[in-house]
This record gives structure tokens, sequence and C-alpha cells, in this order.
């Protein structure tokens, strides 16, 4: 399962009920991502790529097709396994960090580890090296509010590495920051990509942060390719 | 078997899940303290009023269990149910006390205590220097009893002064009452169906409900309240008190006799269930009424929690805390503040109350019976689980809401 981290979408429809009206959000869509990728999802607003990033994090799931990821088909899990499967396999990053404001940093990063068998000792070890890894070393007894707003993104992707998920999933990860910020949190994203050949799949209006994926899917020109796009609601 | 321990194992794991989120729940409860307040205080004030009820009839039990003997039988007029009901002739005295199955003294007396019982309007001053008071009114149960009612009355003692002289208005009061009224004092002279009576003791006796009484020379009694020579009731010291249903029978029989035979402690507790039934009538229903109101603002308060951490919620789900893990420390939450609530009623009025000597109107002899507010440990312990069972409910519609709190449109908003 390590060495196959592959995302494989097979005619995925997603719709949505608005009142009276279906929304089609995705419509017969179809999309793989190899191990170890570093996908930047780009496009419009409102044409479902934040809908995917929930699908391949099993959030959602899709009214019809087929999602395998890492060999194992996702969509027909129930919302147990969903959850299980998702604390196993999958690091979320979201725009906003939602780090909890009583936790400090440590605390913060340690909390996906309270659903692995690991004891407080080895939760800390743990905890202290993802800090390490994203910079935060130094910050880790700080709590949310006293940190900047770049720092509390590298927190939150220390706790989304903290368990050694194979994907980690972005939503606009550098959304609220500035430039130098944005670039620093994509260096740390490209990093784990790199040296720790995680699958990175990363929602972004941002051209300059889609430049530190190794592949940018343009979803509106791919749904086109494809000729099976319904533009819908996100 | 393997299926059991897979389904252990994975309890486990989701109550360690449960700890972690509730640890982090409570860490941030002071944040949301204000807002719990209100619930906080109508749980508090559902346990006060719980509390009360189950003090008071606690309270009541007790002073009417603690009177009465087991082995003494209560005669009155047949058909009363109090002793302020009866009234009973010295032939029938004579009638009774020469029964073979009446214990004698060493004289080859019966020991039988015959009794007056009035329900005497009390007036008195409150002295406090040179200032006037207006005359205080109080209905309380008058005694008039004989040289043998000590007999009857083990754990009497006079506390202070000393006993009443035969053939002069003088009395003791029972220290319920001294307690109650502390400007009652030794010496000091009250008025009773218009004359004046000395108090000249205060007496105790095991916390009895004869503690709100107040006692005098029978002969007296009769006398200012002209009832010749009549009594109410008489007590009696049988020498088997299993015999008691075959006498029952035998006086029933008698044509000279007219009367009802119990034991003296069957007699004051069928008076203790009549009053403690009375107040949980009343009491419960209230108690009920307010339990549901608190439920909804147990209610609304976690729905107010869910909905201001929706996205911390999102978060934990996202992360990967199963929601059974979420909506138990979600219940955990909605306990605590139950449990705050519970304490914010219990402890003052365990503080303030407990021991407090409260008076009612006792209805079979229409005269103010005091007893002592009794807090126990249990009690206190089924207050709170009131509270809790609040909480609980509360706290269930919102944590199955948390439940199933669709995660991508929580972390959308």
């Amino acid at each position: 399962m390590k060495n196959n981290n592959d995302i494989i979408l097979k005619d995925i429809n997603k719709s949505y009920q608005k009142g009276d009206n279906t929304v089609v959000v995705l419509d017969h869509f179809n999309l793989t991502i190899n191990s170890g990728e570093f996908v930047a999802l780009m496009g419009p607003s409102g044409l479902g790529k934040s809908t995917l990033l929930h699908l391949m994090g099993g959030l959602d799931q899709p009214t019809s097709g087929e999602m395998v990821i890492g060999a194992q088909r996702i969509d027909n899990l129930k919302e147990a396994q969903f959850t299980k499967w998702r604390a196993e396999n999958i690091g979320f990053v979201f725009q906003s960090h939602h780090l909890l404001p009583v936790l400090s940093a440590q605390g913060n990063v340690e909390l996906p580890l309270a659903l692995t068998p690991l004891n407080k000792k080895q939760r800390q070890e743990h905890a202290s090296y993802a800090l390490e890894l994203v910079g935060m070393s130094d910050r880790s007894k700080h709590y949310p509010k006293e940190l900047s707003g770049g720092q509390e993104q590298r927190v939150a992707i220390a706790r989304a590495i903290v368990s050694d998920p194979n994907i980690l999933l972005c939503d606009e990860p550098t959304g609220n920051l500035d430039r130098k910020t944005a670039n620093e949190i994509l260096a740390i994203l490209a990093q784990l990509n790199r040296d720790f050949g995680k699958t990175i799949v990363m929602v972004t209006h941002d051209n300059k942060a889609a430049e530190y994926a190794t592949r940018v899917i343009n979803l509106e020109s791919y749904m086109l390719e494809q000729n099976k796009c319904t533009v819908g609601e996100n | 078997m393997r299926t059991s321990a897979k389904n252990n194992h994975s309890l486990l794991i989701n109550l360690k899940q449960a700890q972690a989120l509730t640890v982090i729940n409570f860490k941030s409860f002071p944040q949301r303290f204000t807002v719990s307040l209100v619930s906080m205080l109508s749980i508090g004030c559902v346990a006060a009023v719980m509390l009360s009820v189950l003090a008071m009839s606690e309270g009541m039990m007790k002073t009417l269990q603690r009177t009465g003997l087991d082995n003494t039988v209560l005669v009155m007029r047949a058909g009363a149910t109090s002793e302020l009901q009866s009234v009973m002739f010295p032939v029938e005295v004579n009638i009774l006390a020469n029964n073979s199955n009446v214990i004698k003294n060493k004289q080859g007396e019966a020991i039988v205590s015959a009794e007056m019982f009035v329900n005497a309007e009390m007036k008195y001053t409150n002295d406090v220097g040179d200032i006037e008071i207006p005359e205080l009114s109080i209905s309380l149960a008058l005694r008039g009893i004989s040289k043998s009612t000590q007999q009857f009355r083990p754990n009497f003692n006079l506390v202070s002064g000393k006993m009443f002289v035969t053939g002069v208005r003088q009395l003791i009061i029972g220290q319920a009452i001294a307690r109650r009224m502390p400007e009652l004092t030794v010496g000091k002279t009250i008025t009773l169906g218009g004359a004046q009576w000395q108090i000249s003791g205060i007496f105790s006796d095991g916390n009895s409900v004869f503690e709100s009484e107040l006692w005098a020379d029978i002969g007296m009694v009769q006398s200012d309240y002209r009832r010749g020579n009549t009594i109410q009731s008489i007590r009696l010291a049988l020498k088997d008190i299993n015999n008691l249903p075959a006498l029952a029978k035998e006086w029933q029989d008698d044509p000279r006799l007219n009367i009802r035979v119990i034991t003296e402690k069957q007699f004051f507790a069928d008076q203790a269930s009549n009053l403690t039934r009375l107040i949980r009538w009343i009491g419960f229903p209230i108690a009920i009424v307010m339990a549901l109101g608190a439920m909804v603002a147990a209610l609304n308060t976690m729905y107010a929690a869910i909905a201001s951490r929706s996205k911390e919620i999102a978060t934990h789900k996202a992360i990967g805390f199963s929601p059974f893990a979420i909506a138990t420390s979600i219940l955990c939450e909605a306990l605590l503040i139950a449990f705050v609530g519970g304490l914010f009623g219990i402890l003052p009025l365990y503080l303030v109350f407990d021991g407090w000597t409260a008076a009612t109107q006792n209805a079979s002899n229409l005269s103010q019976m005091m007893f002592n507010f009794d807090i126990s440990l249990l009690l206190a312990i089924k207050a709170m689980s009131l509270a809790l069972f609040i909480g609980l409910i509360g706290g269930l519609l919102p944590a199955l809401k948390a439940m199933r709190l669709p995660v991508t449109e929580a972390l959308r908003d």
C-alpha cells in the first residue's frame, strides 16, 4: 500500500439536490493521479475542485462511479470504515488552518495520533519531528493565537503529516497568506513530495503556487478534453 | 469469539478517541461558560427544588418515624384518625388498664398514660429592648400529660429549666419549638386560650414529633379548655405486643368500649406517609415541569455550542475521529454543564439549610410540626442524578446532530 498511492477516479458522477433542481457537479469524470505526484488542481470557482478533493479524501461520496485509492476501492466504504481509512491514509490541509485554540502547536499536532496505538511519549516524539520538518520546533509550546498565519499553516501541515499518511489533500493552503509566506508553505509541501514521496493534490487559484506542483490540471480544459463535462456548482 | 474481541477493540479505540476530544472540550469549556450559565442555573434550580422536596419529606419522615414505640399501644375513639378527633372517658381508661395483658408496676398499677391533646393558639411577644413589637400568634399542639406519661417517652430529657408544677399554669416546650422560636425562653410567659402560662423548661425527645409540642399538666389543660374529665388518647404498655390483634378483637367485642387500637409506631408512620405523599404530589410535578424547562435550556446551549464549533467538529471528522467519539464528547460536555448546574443547586442548599428547623401544618392535628431539613449524601446524589439525567437528555439530540454533521458543508461555511 505504501508503494501504491495511485488515485483512480472512474466514471464519477456527483450531483446535489437543491430544492427541486438537481445540480450536476461531476459528470462521468475520470482522473488518475499516480503515486508520488504533486498535482495542482486549478480552474474557475464552482467547477468542482473542492468537491473532487473531498471525494478523494472520503469526506463526501460520489453519486455513482468507482474510486480506487492505493489499490483499495473506497466509494463503497461505510462511514466507520471511511473514518478509519481517512485517519490512516489521508492528511488534510485547509485554507483556514482549523487549529484548536485551546491546544498548543504541539497539542494540535499530537491530536491525530490519538487515533493510533502510540503511547504518550511516542506521540510527543512524532509531533516534535513533524514540527521540526515544518520548521516550527521553537514554537511548539505556543498557542495558535500567538502564531502568525504562516506559522499556523505550518502547524496545520505538521498535523496533516504527523501520522505519516500517503496522501496530502490541500484545499487552497496558501489562500490566506502573503506571497513570501505562501512560498515558504509551498516549499514545505514540495519537500514533503520530493523527499518523503507524499502524493499531494492541491486545489489552488494561484499560478505561482501551481509552479511548485509536478503536474497542473486545469479542470475546465481537462473536462473539455474529456468531452464529458458539465459545468455545475461547487 | 473473534467478532466479540474485534468489537471490544473497536469500542476501546472509540472510547480513547472520545476521551481525547472530551479533554479538549473541557479545556475550551471556560470560553463557553457564560453561554452555558443559563442552562446551569436552570438545572441548578431543578436540583434545588428536587432536593428541597426530598429533604423536606425525608426530614418529616424521620421526625415522625422517630416518634412512637413498637410495644406501646395507642387507643383512641373508634373512627378517629388523630388524637384531636378522639374523646374518651375515665371509665374506658379503667376497663383498658385492668386488662391482664397490660404491664403493671411494682405497686400493681397498670402502666397507662391518659393524655389530652389540644390545638392551641399560642400568643407571645418578641421583646427587643423597649421597642414595642406586635403580639405574634401560632397554632401549636398542647399535650396534657400525666405522671406516667414519661414512662412512654424513653428519650425524654429536660435540656433546660425544670418540669412544670402540677396544678399551676406552667408548661415545658419541645426543643424544636425553641429552635424555631428562640425568643421562647425558660421563664417567659405566653398566652394559650386567653390564659397566661409560664415556660418552666425545654425538653428534647430524640428529635421526635413530640418536640413540636407544649406539654402541661393534664388537669390544667382539661380545666382551661373545659373538657371536664374527658381525655383524648390512652397509651398502654402490653406484656406481649403480639397479643395485640387478639386484644383488639376482644375490646372491639366489648359493648362498653368503642375504640380504635393501633401501635404508636404505626400511628405516626401512617401520619408520615400521608404528609410526605402530599409534599411529593405537590413537589414532584413542579420539579418535573422545571426539569422539562431545564432540558430545553440544555438543548439550546448544546445546539449553540455545536453551531459555534461546527468547523472544529468537521476538522475532527476530517482528521479521522469517529462520529461516536464526537457524539460522546458532546454528551460529556452536556453532563459537565449538568454537573456544575447540579452543584449550583445542591451546595447552597446544603450549606444554608442542612439541619435547619422548618415548620409545616400537620393536617392530621392542625398544629405546626417542626422538622429538620435533612440533606444527606444519598439525597444529594439523587438530586445530582436528576441534574445529570437532564444533561444527558439535553445533550443527546445535539450529540446526534454533531455525529451527522456534513463535513464538507461545515468546512465550506
